[in-house]
């Protein structure tokens, strides 16, 4: 038997589900030596080269470069000794069964390791539930998991027997869409035309009668009127009174693509099941402003507004661990450093690479770190490290003339401070009269459930006596 | 266990039958098979050959030949059954069933109720169903989605022989009239068959070929179609839960909506008609009660709704195929 080993769609982190084939570095039948590049794989927000761990031959390729996404765990290649012949292969892929994804895959290369690996929710364990009702062993198995109470369903099986859509439907929060009550129906004229047909003749003006449509029996299809809807003429030139004609205003169609369905889906559960509540605050900047100035000179760095937010924020983070958290389930993980998330818009949609324990780092470290992570977002080559786990977020659209906004928290972090621009407003001064500050406006969110807003003030009173006075980051 | 034919599996638990309970008695066309022929009763058997050597053991008051009139041996059952025997009356084709509708569907199905359970109406009516021999639309078709709309009536599909004995059984000593539904293509074909009072209840489907992907549900002849798919998908990893319905009334809810929770699929296989039958009934049944467990629309495969053809070509296109079963199932499993 000729060495065939399986090369399968790795596994780099949790959430990976399926990730695409970017470009293949070996060619089908080539051989390739260990350490080599063998191909680039890309998943909804990183791209990673996949290096060879030993020397062989790429035998076949399954997934061709730019196919559709393949899940984690699938079959993307073959590798084998030299000069095995392709029978063997054949049969190996015929037989392959992709192992259980539930474990992580063990990709070719597998060298994208999560820095931090966050910790898994502890998944409780399963109730016994002991009944003599009539139940399916799915529907018992998902009570038991979900720890739904079977008293209160009433089973819509034969004889009262409860189905596992009975306790799915059970465990489920009440809902009720909105309703949109009854509409009148027309009597059926002398005209045999669809409902849509005669909505759409009654917007264009169009006379259905003695029309014989194309539809079954000679029914009148939305197609049949739209045929008769004239095409807008083209409008007279210069005549003052000529109506206006609306042009066609036909959208173009841009599907959203996979990092765009990751952000979307994600953003979307964070602000439906997160309860935000917001905490607005300002603090006068003239003195960080000239602070940096000085500082960055110092140093020798080019740290930006945004970097000294961050290190004050951190700093305020390490001073209040209640804020600097992760929400697992029905657990708060306090963290003793802050991992800050930055907020970068990249060619390829919103990520979300961290610094890590930037309340243990000097501001050029800040600078620098932030700077290597915004160029590797702009090239597209951020790796799985750089975005694993964070425990704060910081957002901030100042440098576009925003002022003020809230941020939706990115989970399982239990904050993010969305940061505006510095503007220049006035205050009252001790004399009674009026001067101009320079002002930086900070809205923060945080998850209610595991953060009151009595904490959240008190980390913003930090931070903003730390902006107000930024000798304090140099402490 | 004994290997026989189907069709043998239907002589040999009536006659086991009617040994152990005198009230059994058969009537039918042509049950004694060549009376008033010259080589006389018993020279040429029934259509069907399923009454041989019944009028030999137990005479002409217990195997009775009618005349050619479903009316009359419907009818004839339906006062026999009041008065205390159990019958079991032979309608020959499924599809004559029509002239004897009103003793079928008005009467034998509703004394029991109608008489507020003071009655009772024990009577088996046997029929032979269905396509595959060029027999033509009045002679092919397959009754039970009419008849399993009718409250009041049990209706037995089997597929193998020893559930034709199991289920046979269950059908003369039942106390309700049931319809026992022969599929004609499997008259010949052979299987084992437990020995003794074998009896198999009804509502209890049985599970041809377990598997976890698919749900396949499908009676009579249809099963070889599906656990031939099955078995051949199966090299590829793709596990089929054949169901066998038996009965289609009662219906074994349970064992398809378990299997469909499982496996998020259902194909329902049915030779009848499309429209209002048994295919539609189940796919309703599991959108409604297994909705939750779907990752695909339940999909019926059905001939055409059209009489069935005579032409050879045409009645193999009409039919249910395991290449049909084989391409549902696959749209199932490709369904995203």
């Amino acid at each position: 038997m000729a060495d065939i080993r399986p090369f399968c769609m790795p596994k780099w982190g949790i959430e990976m589900t399926e990730g695409t084939v970017a470009e293949w570095m070996v060619a089908e039948g080539e051989a390739f030596h260990k350490g080599q590049t063998i191909c680039l794989i890309e998943t909804a927000k990183i791209t990673n080269d996949v290096d060879a761990e030993f020397d062989a031959v790429l035998a076949r390729i399954l997934v061709p470069a730019g196919s559709d996404p393949a899940p984690v765990g699938a079959l993307i290649g073959v590798f084998a000794e030299p000069g095995t012949d392709s029978a063997a292969i054949d049969a190996f892929i015929a037989n392959f069964k992709p192992a259980d994804t539930a474990v992580a895959a063990k990709g070719a290369g597998e060298k994208a390791k999560p820095a931090t690996p966050a910790p898994a929710p502890a998944a409780a364990t399963p109730r016994k539930i002991i009944t003599n009702r009539p139940i399916s062993p799915e529907a018992l198995k998902l009570a038991e998991q979900a720890d739904v109470d079977l008293a209160g369903i009433e089973g819509s099986g034969r004889g009262g027997r409860i189905t596992y859509q009975d306790v799915d439907q059970a465990r489920r929060p009440a809902a009720r869409g909105p309703l949109r009550g009854t509409v009148p129906v027309e009597p059926e004229s002398a005209v045999f035309a669809s409902p849509l047909a005669r909505r759409i003749a009654a917007l264009h003006g169009v006379d259905l009668a003695g029309l014989s449509g194309t539809g079954a029996r000679g029914r009148i299809s939305k197609a049949d009127v739209l045929a008769l809807v004239p095409a807008p003429a083209p409008a007279a030139g210069g005549a003052i009174a000529a109506p206006f004609v609306p042009v066609d205003n036909r959208p173009t169609v841009v599907p959203f693509d996979r990092i765009r369905k990751v952000v979307a889906q994600r953003l979307t559960e964070a602000k439906q099941q997160i309860p935000h509540v917001y905490l607005r605050v300002s603090a006068r900047a003239d003195e960080l402003a000239a602070m940096r100035k000085t500082a960055n000179l110092i140093l020798g760095c080019k740290a930006s507004i945004n970097d000294y937010v961050i290190k004050a924020a951190a700093m305020a983070l390490a001073r209040h661990p209640d804020v600097n958290v992760q929400v697992h389930g029905q657990e708060i993980h306090r963290f003793p450093h802050a991992d800050i998330a930055i907020a970068v818009a990249s060619p390829k949609g919103l990520v979300t690479p961290i610094v890590r324990q930037a309340d243990r780092m000097r501001i050029d470290q800040i600078a620098g770190a932030t700077r290597a992570l915004i160029d590797k977002a702009a090239a597209g080559r951020l790796g799985f490290e750089d975005m694993d786990g964070g425990t704060f977020s910081v957002s901030n659209l100042g440098m576009m003339e925003i002022e003020d906004f809230a941020a939706i928290i990115n989970p399982p972090q239990g904050a993010i401070l969305a940061v505006g621009g510095i503007t220049r407003q006035p205050v009252e001064t001790a004399e009674g009269g009026i001067a101009f500050e320079s002002r930086i406006a900070m809205t923060l969110s945080v998850d209610h459930r595991a953060i009151d807003g009595a904490a959240g003030a008190a980390f913003l009173a930090t931070l903003k006596s730390l902006i107000e006075a930024p000798e304090g980051l140099f402490a | 266990m004994a290997k026989m034919m189907y069709r043998e599996a239907v002589v040999s638990t009536i006659a086991a039958e009617m040994e152990r309970d005198p009230s059994v008695v058969v009537l039918g066309e042509d049950v004694v098979g060549g009376m008033g022929t010259a080589g006389g009763p018993e020279a040429i058997g029934g259509i069907w050959s399923t009454s041989t050597g019944l009028f030999g053991k137990f005479g002409k008051d217990r195997v009775i030949d009618t005349p050619i009139s479903e009316s009359a041996i419907m009818g004839a059952a339906a006062g026999l059954a009041l008065a205390g025997k159990r019958p079991i009356a032979e309608l020959m084709f499924a599809d004559f069933i029509g002239v004897s509708l009103d003793q079928i569907w008005n009467q034998i199905g509703k004394f029991r109720y109608m008489f507020g359970g003071k009655s009772k109406c024990p009577a088996v009516i046997r029929m032979a169903y269905g396509a595959g021999f060029n027999a033509a639309a009045q002679h092919s078709q397959s009754v039970h989605q009419i008849l399993t709309g009718m409250p009041g009536l049990k209706v037995v599909m089997p597929s193998t022989p020893a559930d034709v004995a199991g289920l046979l059984r269950q059908a003369i000593r039942d106390d309700d009239p049931v319809i026992f539904l022969e599929h004609k293509a499997l008259y010949a074909t052979s299987g084992e068959v437990p020995d003794g009072e074998h009896l198999v209840p009804f509502g209890h489907a049985r599970i041809a070929r377990a598997g976890e992907d698919v749900t396949i549900v499908a009676t009579g002849m249809l099963l070889g179609f599906c656990e031939a798919v099955a078995d051949k998908l199966a090299g590829e990893g793709i596990g089929c839960d054949v169901i066998d319905l038996r009965t289609t009334s009662p219906l074994d809810e349970e064992a398809i909506l378990d299997s469909v929770e499982v496996t998020g699929r259902l194909v329902v296989v049915d030779e009848a008609p499309p429209r209002c039958g048994l295919a539609t009934d189940i796919c309703s049944l599991v959108a409604n009660k297994a909705f939750a467990s779907l990752k695909a629309p339940p999909q019926p495969v059905t001939p055409p709704h059209t009489p069935i053809p005579f032409a050879r070509e045409m009645e193999s296109a009409y039919l249910p195929s395991a290449d049909k079963i084989e391409a549902a199932v696959r749209k199932l499993l490709d369904w995203r």
